[in-house]
């Protein structure tokens, strides 16, 4: 989110605060939802694509909130009602293709109206089809959590991309020869993946409750947490959005504080780090074991800067709405530990790896009676190598991964141990503990920050004394 | 028939978990945002309160949300016997 877009956001939060009844605001916030989706997504050289890759963001959602339904349970009228919104307001936008000049929602012209038509009428039908009982086997419920880790792992993969986007070049009568990653560029879809695939194992293992249209929808899109998260659970959100809401003073302030830290974080620290801070240009430059510790420490400082300015901008905004969104950061670079950094960094990505990798996994060799030592080893490392890959398919961010679910597995041995054998007074072990944590994870960043194992692999020889 | 459940739960985590058999936890002394379960034996717990009481802890439930402590634990176990 830009400047721009966080204050108008902010605005239309006080004049939302303004309305003391549950019932408007609710659907203000679906609206604003909704809208916000378009709104967001950065332009694309694909022609239609940066409308269309949000209105599937809405069908997926709408599908999933169908198929999820209870048994026995069917749509009401106040789904109905709030179907009819959200078609309203994607034909709203892609009508604005007809009135050049005036502002759009989308960065470029949405499509021409025919097509759109029969796509709101595509996913209509199947929507209904699911409300009325279609398709909510358990085996459809998989095949959807498989479908959307099939459409993650084409956007996370440079060569799956490029091919996909050479095929939609080609349905829009573009040169799929200038076809390249970049192009798809889908704006909050692995957080609303991750989001979905939440619900659908929840209504699996029976633990989903009852959800309407609306509520799901300005869950799966809620435009704080649309683009970097966090990751809310949906039976948390909902108290929220059923809650009695009235903005005082003390809401207002909260909001108040957690937008100016969240500011000034971002826009002040993380940006002004961003300046120096290790990429691929000065990797591939640096000479000296000093210049590139420094590098480091500006990027490890601006990654979290940044990250964690996002977060409590996110968390400010929702206030403002009455939502208090998950927190995703507790000082994580002043943990002891590399198992407290990962319970205190993006914390609501590692609670839900914890519930549908980690957990299942290890329940499932647990169960079998494997001994502990060698379950967490490759429990740690798988739910570690998909955190890397979830950021992108590529050899770096897999090192990255299995350089973390190593040193989890590495530091839960030595705990075990070390637990009955103290060498350090207690101040000492947790300062010690703590550098050597922080180092550990500025470390494993020169793998994250870089594109190659060979700039990685460059620079890391700097940082040790080495010949570049 | 709650302290019951807390005495067993109590006996399981200091023996099996905390490896401190003999001790005795607080019913309100925080095990998961304390540190003294971490995720790898809140699995082994789920599964000991399975096979001892016959109810399942879900795994999206294995946090500090859900439970934090011995008295929580119980109740839950408590409400789905």
């Amino acid at each position: 989110m830009t400047l721009a877009q966080i204050g108008i956001f902010a605005a239309l939060g006080l004049l939302a605060g303004a309305v003391q009844t549950r019932l408007p605001r609710r659907w203000a916030m679906l609206a604003l939802s909704v809208l916000a989706v378009f709104w967001l997504q950065p332009a694309l050289p694909i022609r239609g694509l940066d409308f269309w890759l949000p209105l599937v963001s809405l069908g997926l959602s709408a599908a999933v909130w169908a198929i999820t339904l209870p048994s026995g349970i069917r749509a009401e009228r106040r789904d109905g009602i709030a179907g009819l919104v959200i078609l309203a307001l994607a034909l709203g936008v892609a009508l604005t293709r007809h009135l050049p000049g005036l502002c759009c929602l989308t960065p470029s012209r949405p499509p021409e109206t025919l097509p759109v038509l029969i796509a709101l009428a595509a996913f209509v039908g199947l929507v209904w089809l699911a409300a009325r009982g279609f398709g909510r086997q358990p085996w459809t419920l998989h095949a959807r959590v498989a479908a959307l880790a099939l459409i993650f792992v084409i956007l996370k993969s440079e060569p799956l991309t490029g091919a996909a986007a050479a095929g939609l070049r080609s349905l829009a009568g573009q040169n799929p020869a200038l076809a390249a990653p970049v192009d798809i560029r889908w704006l909050g879809f692995s957080y609303l993946a991750f989001r979905l695939i939440h619900v659908l194992r929840d209504r699996l293992s029976g633990r989903l409750p009852v959800l309407h249209l609306d509520e799901f929808l300005t869950y799966a899109v809620f435009f704080p947490a649309l683009t970097a998260g966090p990751i809310d659970r949906i039976e948390r959100f909902q108290k929220d959005l059923q809650a009695d809401f009235r903005m005082d003073a003390t809401r207002l302030q909260a909001a108040g504080e957690r937008l100016a830290q969240g500011l000034f974080m971002k826009f002040v620290l993380g940006d002004g780090l961003a300046l120096f801070a290790l990429n691929p240009q000065n990797a591939a430059q640096v000479q000296t074991g000093g210049w590139a510790w420094l590098l480091l420490y500006a990027y490890a400082l601006r990654l979290f800067f940044d990250f964690a300015g996002y977060t409590h901008i996110a968390i400010g905004l929702g206030l403002l709405f009455g939502v208090r969104l998950s927190e995703n950061f507790n000082r994580p670079y002043l943990q002891p530990n590399l198992t407290a950094f990962w319970n205190t960094w993006h914390m609501t990505l590692t609670s839900w790896l914890r519930a549908y990798i980690f957990s299942p996994f290890t329940r499932a060799l647990r169960a079998r009676r494997w001994p502990a030592g060698p379950i967490i080893l490759l429990s740690q490392l798988l739910t570690m190598l998909l955190v890397g890959l979830w950021h992108g398919i590529t050899w770096n961010f897999i090192i990255w991964g299995l350089w973390h679910g190593l040193g989890l597995f590495v530091h839960n041995r030595w705990a075990g141990w070390a637990k009955d054998r103290p060498a350090l007074p207690p101040r000492l072990a947790a300062l010690g503990g703590g550098l050597l944590t922080f180092h550990f994870v500025a470390l494993g960043w020169v793998w994250f920050a870089l594109p190659t194992p060979q700039l990685a692999g460059r620079v890391l020889r700097v940082l040790l004394g080495g010949a570049p | 028939m709650t302290q019951d459940i807390q005495d067993r739960l109590n006996a399981y985590i200091t023996a099996q978990i905390m490896k401190q058999p003999g001790r005795t936890l607080g019913a309100d002394e925080a095990l998961i945002s304390g540190g003294l379960i971490d995720s790898f034996s809140l699995v082994d717990l789920a599964l000991f309160v399975e096979e001892s009481f016959g109810v399942r802890i879900d795994d999206t439930e294995l946090n500090a949300q859900t439970f934090d402590n011995l008295g929580q634990l119980a109740a839950l176990i408590q409400g789905r016997i």
